[in-house]
């Protein structure tokens, strides 16, 4: 934990606003630049600064690893799921049309629902990395 | 047109500066920081080219993320490169030539955002009308990547998965996984006696 009040008050200020601006992105991909990459590495981006300053236990206080490792293998699913019911549906592999009640907005649930997907998994690959990275650290230590 | 010239030249300058310092540092550290500046230039390199999500995803995974789990990961690494003495004329004269080869051909290149190039022919009008007509959605970029181009980015998804899975496992506590296989070790043993 860090002992300078001015880094942690900032922290708690910022923790918010980063991953506002991260869903801001992962939803707004249609219509300006971003998508599920660029979020999903600005949310974890927060969870990681949050880690920095506080340490590595109240980061897995705030985001459990058996969760983080969870929505990590969740976002996969929910982007091999999209593929899926689209074949059940009626046409091929990763074709949105079938998704929505006219072609177009099945293309706009399903591209919302991979790129959702696509976040979801680099946020917590981003996440667990870091996490990995640090705590290998303490445990060559002890 | 005078002025991206100028914006051009610049950004080239910062980026040759920064590249031949990297060179020069032996301190992990700084050669971080400036892996760092230097995708940052490249982002700004990229917007004035007009690909504003590339220069996005340059500024947070390049600059932003990476340089996160680079000073995370150098905890493990010594502090300073250890000098390296040796001859280095065949290294930078093979860079040389292909520097000029890459230089020599760019010649032959199409001007960048001519329409009668190849690579706006052939399957870049059917995107571009395809995406206001089929799928509605005013980033092009977006519904290539996550519609016409559905598949690649699926694999991107599941390379990052498979990386992070992979990383997780090698770096996994050596204490919890030499319990684990010595009880197994044990069980296996039991059964056989």
């Amino acid at each position: 934990m860090h002992k300078n009040p001015i880094l942690r008050v900032c922290t708690k200020i910022l923790f918010a606003p980063i991953i506002l601006f991260g869903l801001y992105v992962q939803f707004h991909g249609d219509f300006g630049p971003g998508g599920g990459f660029q979020a999903g590495v600005i949310v974890a981006s927060a969870f990681i600064l949050y880690t920095i300053v506080f340490g590595l236990e109240k980061g897995k206080k705030l985001f459990p690893s058996n969760i983080n490792l969870l929505l990590l293998a969740l976002g996969g699913i929910i982007y091999g799921g999209v593929g899926i019911a689209s074949i059940f549906l009626g046409e091929e592999f990763l074709s949105y049309n079938p998704l929505g009640s006219t072609p177009q907005s099945g293309q706009h649930i399903g591209i919302l629902l991979v790129e959702f997907g696509v976040g979801l998994t680099v946020s917590n690959v981003m996440i667990a990395l870091f996490n990995a990275f640090i705590s290998f650290k303490s445990g060559k230590a002890s | 047109m005078i002025s991206e010239l100028i914006i051009n030249a610049f950004l080239v300058t910062v980026m040759l500066a920064i590249a031949i310092a990297l060179l020069k540092t032996r301190t992990v550290i700084f050669t971080v920081i400036l892996t760092s500046a230097y995708s940052l230039v490249a982002a700004l390199m990229f917007i004035t080219l007009d690909a504003v999500d590339v220069a996005f995803t340059e500024a947070s995974v390049g600059a932003g993320i990476s340089t996160v789990l680079f000073l995370a990961a150098m905890a493990y690494l010594p502090k300073k490169e250890e000098e390296t003495i040796g001859n280095q004329f065949i290294p930078a004269l093979s860079c040389i030539i292909l520097g000029a080869i890459l230089i020599w051909c760019s010649y032959d290149l199409p001007q960048i955002g001519l329409v009668s190039s190849p690579i706006h022919q052939h399957v870049a009008p059917d995107y571009i009308l395809g995406s206001r007509n089929d799928i509605g959605i005013p980033n092009i970029v977006t519904s290539v990547l996550a519609s016409y181009r559905g598949y690649d980015t699926f694999g991107e998804t599941i390379v990052v998965f498979t990386a992070g899975i992979a990383v997780l496992v090698l770096l996994q506590n050596k204490k919890k996984i030499s319990k684990d296989t010595k009880s197994k070790i044990k069980k296996k043993v039991g059964r056989n006696a």
